[in-house]
Order: C-alpha cells, then structure tokens, then sequence
C-alpha cells in the first residue's frame, strides 16, 4: 500500500522537529563566510558579491518573507503537526514557489531531508483537499490524459527517434539497456535525446527505448500530486521490468526513478534494474582511456562554465549521505568517508570537461558557487510550470553567475536546467550559448574513440551503487 | 495586563506605515517565526508580522500600537537575540528587522562599527575580512552566521576575543533606541548631535545599560556602534586535557590571571567535556564510551586557547608561557597530574578551529531532535562546582552530560552553557528539561550564580523572587520607558 503525504509528514516528523531555526539554510558557503571569490558583479538581475556566504533559496530571495526561506517552511510543517496551523490556501502559496533545490538541506549540520519535507508537506496539502495552483491543475490535467506534462501526443512521443534515423531503437527486443527519454527531451528539447541516442550508437550500446514509456512523474512528486505520481510510477515500472540497466539524459528523471520510486514504492520492494545518467558512462569511458576528444577550431578557447543541475547533484548527493548516515555505526567515523563519496560523485561531469579541455582546447572555468552549494536553475519544484516570470528571474541570476566567469558557453546535464537557462539568457540577453556536455560533444563530432566499448562497460552501475 | 488583539483595521494601520509588501497577517508566513529550540522553547505564532526598512517607520508602529495596547516583540534577524527571543503571549505584533541590515560605518582609527538590527555576523565579518582585513568585528565564537552583532551583544554574550577584552556587552559603545512613546533616544557620546560614537558613556547616569539584556522589553534598538579589534596575523590553539572540570578550572585561572601579560593574548578560552563531541552526532551512531573518545585523543576534560599575536615571537613567547604554566600546574597542583597533558593538534585541526564565524554550535539537534543552551554567569573558581553538579542533574534527567565553559574577561567569570540535547518531539522530553531547569535554577540561585538569558517562566521569576528590590526598580524602570507595557510582554516577567 504505497503512502500518504500526511503519512511520509509524520514519519519525517523527528527531522522536522530537529530544526532549531539557525537560517544557516539561506546561504551557500554557509559555514565560510570569509570564501575567497571572484568579486562583485552586476548583472541583470542586480549586483551579487561573490565572495563568502551567498544568499541563495531562491525563494527566499524573491519574496523575502522568512516563510519563503527554507527554515521559514520546516517551522510551518511542525506547526501542521502540532495543530497550531492548518492546511489552507495561504499557506499552499507559501509551500509551492519552493524550487526544492535542496540548497537548504546541503547547508544544514543537523541532516534536515528538507526536500522530502517540502515534498510531503505538499502533498499532505493537497490531500487536505487545498486544490492545486492553476497552473498545477491543468498539468496534472495533461498528464493524467496524455501521459506527459506538456500536452503532446502518445504517438509522437519519438518521433524524434524516427526523425533522426534512430527508429531502429524504439522497442528493441533484444535489449538489456533502456534509455529513458523523458517528457522534455521527447517533446521540447529534442536535440537531447537525440544526441544521447546518437552517443550511444556511437559507442556501439546495443539500447531499447521502450515505447510503453510515460512522465517519470517528477514534476508531480514535486507539486505534491503524490496519486498521479504513483500512477505513473508504475506504469514505468511495468513497462521497464525486463531491463537490467536504464540511462538517463534527464536528472529530473534520473533522480525520480532513483530516489522517488524506491520511497513510494510499496514497502520491501526495489527497483527491478539499476539507473545511471549518460554522463556517467562517458566519465567512466574516459578515465578507462576508452575515449578522447578531437580537437575542435572553433570550440578552442571558449570558456566553458558547468551548472550542476540540482536532480543529479544536490539531490544525489544528499541521498547518498542520508543512506550513508543510516548505514552507518559510527558516524563520527564514517562522516570523513560521506565527504569523500559525496565529492567524487561531483567529479564525475568534471571528468568529461577537463578531458574536453585537454583534448579540444576548451577553458573549463568553474562558477563561484559549486557542487554542494551550486546555485538552482529555478526550473524545478513545479516553479516552471507555476511561477514562470520567478522561475526565469531565478534562471537568469544563475546565468548572471556564468556571465561573472566570462563563460561563453554555459553547459549543464539537464534538459529541464538547458531549457530554463537557455530561456533566461535569450529574455535578459546574457549573450552565451547554453548546451549539454553530451550534446557538444555530439554536435561538435568531438567523440575519439580509442576502443570500443564492451557490453560489461554499459553495464557497470553507477558509483553511486558503488561501496 | 490585557492586551487588544490586532485586527484587519490594525494590520492596514502597519501597510500604512511600512506598505502592503511589508505587513502581513498571513497565517501561513506568521507561523513561520516560531522558534522553540537552542535559546528558549517559549515562543507563540504572532498576529501580524511587520518588516520596517527605517527608523522613522518603527517610531510611528510604536506610537500606533502603544495608544492601541498592542504588544510588540522586536526581533533581530538571526539566532542570537533574535530567534531565540520570538513572540510570547500574548502575541501581537513581531517586528521582523530584518531588511534594517546596513553596515553604516567601520572606523579603524577610532576602533568601532556602525551596524543595524538586521546585519548578521556573517556579513560583517565577510565585509571586514574584504575592506578592513586587519580588524575583527566582536562576533561570538560558535553562534551560526546568520545570527545578528546586535542581538548578541545586546544580550552580554560573548565574542571570538571574549577573554581578552570581556563580555560582548562591554564592546557596545553607543545605541540608538526608539521608545514606545516614539522618543528616539541615542546614548553615550552619540547623545551630541554631531560626536562620534568614542565613548560608552554619556552625559549623567547611563541609560544605555538599561537596555543591555532587556530582550525587546524596553524598546527597539535601531543603531548600534561597536568596538572592533586589531585580527593580528599570528593566530594559534593550544590545547590542554584533563580528567576532572577541577583541573581545567584551576589551570586557566592560573593563565587568567597573566594580565599585561599572556592573558591578553589568549582570546578565546574555552573548554568543556568530551560528550561535547559526542552529542554532535545521532544517539545511536556514535560510542557513548569514554574508551572511544580516548582512542582518538581527545580527553575527559579539556581547555582551548586561542592565541593571537602581531608576531611570531610574541605568539611564540605565549605559546611557551601555557605550556611551561601547564608542566607546572600538572607537577604540583593539579588533583590528576597524570591526565594533564597538551593534545596535539593537526594544523588542519587548528585552522577549523581558528574559523570564524562558524557552525560549531549547530549540530546538537543531530543527537536526538532539538536542543536547548541554558547558561550561566559563575565566577571563575566555581565554574567547575557548576559543571560537575549540573552534569550528574543532566544524567540523572537522562540526558547527555554536554558542557561548554568559556572565560569571560580572563578568568573573571566564567560562562557554563550546559547543552541539553533532548527529543523535542516528545511532550515528555519537554517536561524533563522544564523540571530539569527548575530544579538545577534554585539550586544555582542559592550558590549565587545569574543566568544568561532569564526565560519567563522559570529564570525570571525565581531569580526576581529573590531580588525583589532590583525587580522593582526594574519595573519602574520599565513602566518609565514603556508606560502601556507593549514591548514584548511577558518576556522578563516585568511584566
């Protein structure tokens, strides 16, 4: 019997009441308030000092309220466990302009899940009969019709793959790899999962992707709408149970198969394959000295900046931790080891760009906040979708930061992030060009390959499955 | 003492004062100032929450809510002296002064800065570290830096050269406060319209040492300039460990009394017991044997000294001076000789503990779910008589025995911060703690020693309880500021 939102609410109730309202949770680099940095910079949405501490909910930043920052919301959620608050309109639109980002939860030294928390709270919000935003409404509307968020059709779900000569791979028998494509890159951004295809048939991935595929339901686990998740939950289960291995070209995605099912699962099951993001396979590749780069004229010399997108970084990141700290007999021991597992799972995109900047003669230049406390696209948490203007603003104050590095090229691994970024840069001007690292590397046909990969090679599963 | 409760006629007087962005009865957003944890576990869901940018705009809400009886609780921005001091009963009106938050003046000449309300120890200390990097603002050691300069010093807390030049109070040099009445009162030299802030004092009796420790009950603060000091480049830790809260006690008071002398250099002395580590980490997840902690070097009991100098010689010379007062110390006085010894530290060790601000204080909740600090002022030389009786209280109440102790003024006195880590999901956890400061109160009252911070319901009744005279001239005092008794009612029992 999968669980409620009030119920997930409750069981998080002993993290809840472990917030003691420090607002640590507001800033990145929160504990280094004397960071070196790059400076000052005034860009199109003001003038940010980056150097120290840096606000950084971006909730937080755009309303102001202390209910908007993350400590402001741990607060409401116990007062709706000790009664001293009730679910209402009010305080559905103080809940839902969250991006979730989870920059909250890599700030915090007491181990706060706040994502799960807001997620939950959410839901037992709109269990309590709240009704939705609007806007949340009418996707959740689209999906529950149509199997994806942005109202396209089932048949033309690849027809990209078709389009591209890749319709070869849509139900290929015979595979134990699927790739799962998601909604955005099916219907939106379609030069990612094209060039993801195409990488992988480069490589010689012998890869299926199953037509029965829905919406991962990421944006409904986010928006609180847990039952539309579930129903499209398993409807992916279903239709990817003879898989051993699923990549992902989305983090949104990858992170909703990964860390979403298991917790909504019913109790004492698991996911029947393993999931990874390409971007993994590619690292892996290279550190096997597999691949290399071609050099490039006209990439050389751009400065290229990454954005760690929040599904595949932050989120991971903290799940891998919380796992780590259930595991774990001795904390104080093994918190050396979480620090450790936690930065090499960062690395792992940073190994395709200093290769790319060995190899084609890119500048690989990092932006003042980073990994753990990397600034949010503004995409997630249903704020794209309910908050645009906020979500664009939040997007072009990321972009900002990119501008501040001199990047030319502003890359990420998330179709969700690539689309908000690159939306935010064409409506403020910020004159870069926004891009996948797998699809430069596609588009650019940089891919050298010094030995063809085995089977076992896309086998492998992810560090993250790694002790 | 009745007090009216706001209306919606109420909530468009304050959007008329400060504007709709700024005024809200918003249930939603006003629950989000509770703050039951760390300082105090009093606090109520306020009736309307105010955001003022200016001075001008403060005076008017408290002229308003003065004439309309409507309480009003004035909160920093952050953790110390903000947070921690939320809405009581009967609620009313929070002013959140958190958009007040300019760094107005930093003089190096004179030695002071110019802050409001709302500027946290993170900010100052990242603006001084980048414009005046040979200067430290007086920002407390362990508090997290989005907890306010003037929240803490407001209560007399403690700084990160606390030992050296005394209780954060003392580092205030000038105020500004507006009184309900909508006076705006400056104090000490600032009281002359054009002197700068270069004397605490001001002309006849002080009126701002009536504010120091009145959390919110007398007024609002809007301005204040505090002293700053040189942050030399040669900076180190010393570490002495010890068996029993008697030797640490002894020994640092021996090194406290080197005024002129070491004593001025060793800014932040600070000690404590080895569940201090241990209760930074969940219940079940750490060792609770001792046998544990002595593997990984750390002992029972141990001191930090936070040494600074202008140059290696000197830092050398100080360094020199404690250890050969501590071979001393452990050959013919201490009462375990054989566990007094210096811990070795890796320079990356040292340099985490050289980092300000910092998040040390945090990670309490980690070992249950919620922690309260309930400190104590004791002279020096009983600071240990503090530590072993309210170790064996926290036991017997079943929590884990967690003991900071830092020396205030080199030695003068000392402060005990017992961290009571408990389960603040439970109802009965909340009534241990509660019986727990009860009963550890009346016995530190009969020693003599004051608390930090008096909460309403226990500290400040039984401590008022045995100095009725002062409690009176307290409430005159109050009544004089605050004749319709609007500021944060309740808070100091005055009332």
């Amino acid at each position: 019997m999968a669980k409620t939102g009030m119920e997930r609410l409750q069981e998080l109730k002993k993290e809840i009441f472990k917030c003691i309202h420090c607002k640590a949770c507001k800033f990145a680099y929160s504990g280094e308030p004397d960071r070196e940095g790059i400076g000052e910079y005034a860009g199109k949405q003001g003038t940010v000092l980056y150097e120290g501490m840096v606000d950084a909910c971006p909730a937080g930043i755009e309303y102001g309220w202390e209910a908007f920052w993350n400590a402001g919301k741990i607060w409401i959620a116990r007062s709706i466990l000790t009664g001293d608050l009730e679910f209402t309109e009010e305080v559905r639109d103080v809940i839902m302009p969250c991006i979730t980002c989870g920059q909250c939860s890599a700030q915090c030294d007491n181990k706060i899940p706040t994502v799960d928390i807001i997620e939950s709270l959410r839901a037992a919000c709109i269990e309590s009969g709240v009704p939705m935003i609007e806007k949340h409404e009418l996707v959740d509307r689209l999906v529950k019709e149509l199997n994806n968020p942005y109202g396209g059709k089932a048949e033309e779900r690849f027809k990209w793959a078709k389009d591209a000569g890749l319709g070869k791979y849509v139900d290929n028998k015979d595979a134990k790899i699927a790739y799962y494509v998601g909604c955005t890159a099916s219907y939106r951004q379609i030069e990612v999962a094209i060039t993801t295809a195409k990488l992988f048939e480069l490589l010689g991935m012998n890869f299926t992707i199953i037509g029965d595929e829905v919406c991962c339901g990421s944006p409904f686990f986010r928006i609180g709408a847990v039952d539309t998740a579930q129903e499209l939950m398993n409807k992916n289960l279903e239709a990817f149970k003879n898989v051993k291995m699923l990549y992902f070209s989305c983090a949104g995605c990858y992170r909703t198969f990964t860390i979403d099912y298991p917790k909504w699962m019913p109790e004492g099951e698991e996911l029947p394959f393993k999931t990874q993001h390409a971007f993994e396979l590619v690292a892996r590749l290279i550190q096997q000295e597999k691949i290399k780069f071609k050099p490039n004229k006209e990439l050389k010399g751009k400065v290229v900046t990454y954005h760690d997108p929040c599904h595949t970084g932050r989120h991971f990141a903290v799940d891998m931790e919380q796992d780590m700290i259930r595991e774990s007999k001795n904390l104080l021991i093994d918190s050396r080891k979480i620090k450790e597992k936690i930065e090499e799972w960062y690395e792992v995109p940073r190994i395709i760009l200093r290769k790319l900047a060995e190899d084609v003669g890119i500048v690989f230049k990092e932006m003042y906040r980073i990994k753990l406390d990397s600034m949010c696209c503004g995409a997630g948490g249903g704020v794209r979708a309910g908050y645009p203007e906020f979500s664009l603003r939040t997007a072009s104050l990321r972009c900002d930061e990119a501008n501040a590095v001199g990047a030319d090229i502003l890359t990420t691994e998330c179709p969700f992030c690539w689309r908000n970024l690159s939306d935010a840069n064409d409506m403020y001007n910020h004159g870069m060009k926004v891009m996948g690292i797998l699809q430069m590397i596609t588009e650019y046909n940089l891919l050298d390959m010094a030995e063809k990969p085995k089977e076992d090679d896309f086998l492998t599963p992810s560090i993250r499955d790694i002790e | 003492m009745s007090y009216k409760l706001p209306d919606d006629k109420d909530l468009e007087a304050m959007v008329g004062i400060v504007g709709k962005e700024y005024a809200t009865n918003n249930k939603a957003i006003t629950a989000s100032y509770l703050a039951k944890s760390v300082m105090g576990l009093e606090s109520q869901i306020p009736d309307i929450v105010v955001r003022p940018k200016y001075v001008e705009e403060i005076r008017k809400i408290l002229i308003y809510c003065s004439a309309e009886k409507i309480a009003v609780s004035p909160v920093s921005a952050g953790l110390s002296g903000g947070f921690a001091c939320p809405t009581i009963k009967p609620a009313g009106v929070l002013l959140d002064l958190s958009r007040m938050n300019r760094i107005i003046e930093i003089d190096t000449e004179n030695r002071y800065a110019v802050v409001e309300p709302g500027v946290t120890i993170g900010e100052l200390w990242a603006y001084m570290h980048k414009n005046t990097p040979d200067w430290a603002p007086p920002i407390p050691d362990g508090a997290p830096p989005a907890s306010t300069v003037m929240g803490d010093a407001i209560d007399r807390g403690f700084s990160l050269y606390t030992s050296s030049v005394g209780p954060q109070g003392d580092n205030f040099m000038c105020g500004e406060i507006v009184f309900p009445n909508g006076d705006i009162v400056r104090t000490g030299s600032w009281a002359l319209p054009f002197a700068k802030p270069f004397y605490k004092y001001g002309l006849g009796p002080d009126i701002w040492s009536t504010i120091m420790g009145s959390q919110g009950a007398l007024g609002v603060v809007t301005k204040v300039a505090v002293k700053i000091f040189p942050h030399p480049p040669y900076k180190t830790v010393i570490v002495i460990g010890m068996s029993n809260p008697y030797d640490m006690q002894d020994l640092t008071l021996e090194i406290g009394k080197q005024e002129f002398g070491i004593a001025h250099n060793t800014v932040m002395v600070q000690g404590g017991n080895y569940p201090l580590v241990m209760a930074r980490w969940p219940k079940d997840k750490v060792p609770h044997d001792y046998e544990f902690f002595k593997e990984l070097g750390i002992s029972k009991w141990w001191m930090n000294w936070e040494c600074w100098a202008q140059t290696q010689e000197e830092l050398d010379y100080v360094t020199n001076r404690i250890n050969k007062m501590a071979e001393d110390f452990k050959k013919n006085r201490a009462k375990d000789p054989d566990a007094v010894k210096p811990q070795e530290l890796h320079p990356k060790q040292i340099a985490s503990r050289l980092k300000k601000p910092n998040k040390i204080a945090i990670p309490y909740s980690f070992w249950e779910a919620g922690f309260l600090f309930i400190t104590w002022y004791t002279p020096w030389n009983e600071c240990a008589h503090f530590a072993e009786n309210y170790c064996a209280t926290m036991e017997k109440y079943g929590f884990p025995p967690v003991m900071w102790i830092a020396s205030i003024e080199r030695c003068r006195q000392a402060i005990c911060m017992p961290i009571i880590c408990f389960d603040s999901t439970k109802q009965s956890d909340y009534e241990k703690v509660q019986d727990m400061n009860r009963e550890t109160t009346e016995y530190n009252l009969k020693q003599g020693w004051l608390n930090y911070r008096p909460d309403p319901y226990i500290h400040a009744p039984l401590t008022y309880s045995q100095a009725g005279m002062y409690w009176k001239y307290l409430r005159m005092v109050k009544k004089m500021f605050d004749p319709n008794m609007i500021m944060h009612p309740g808070r100091l029992a005055l009332p």
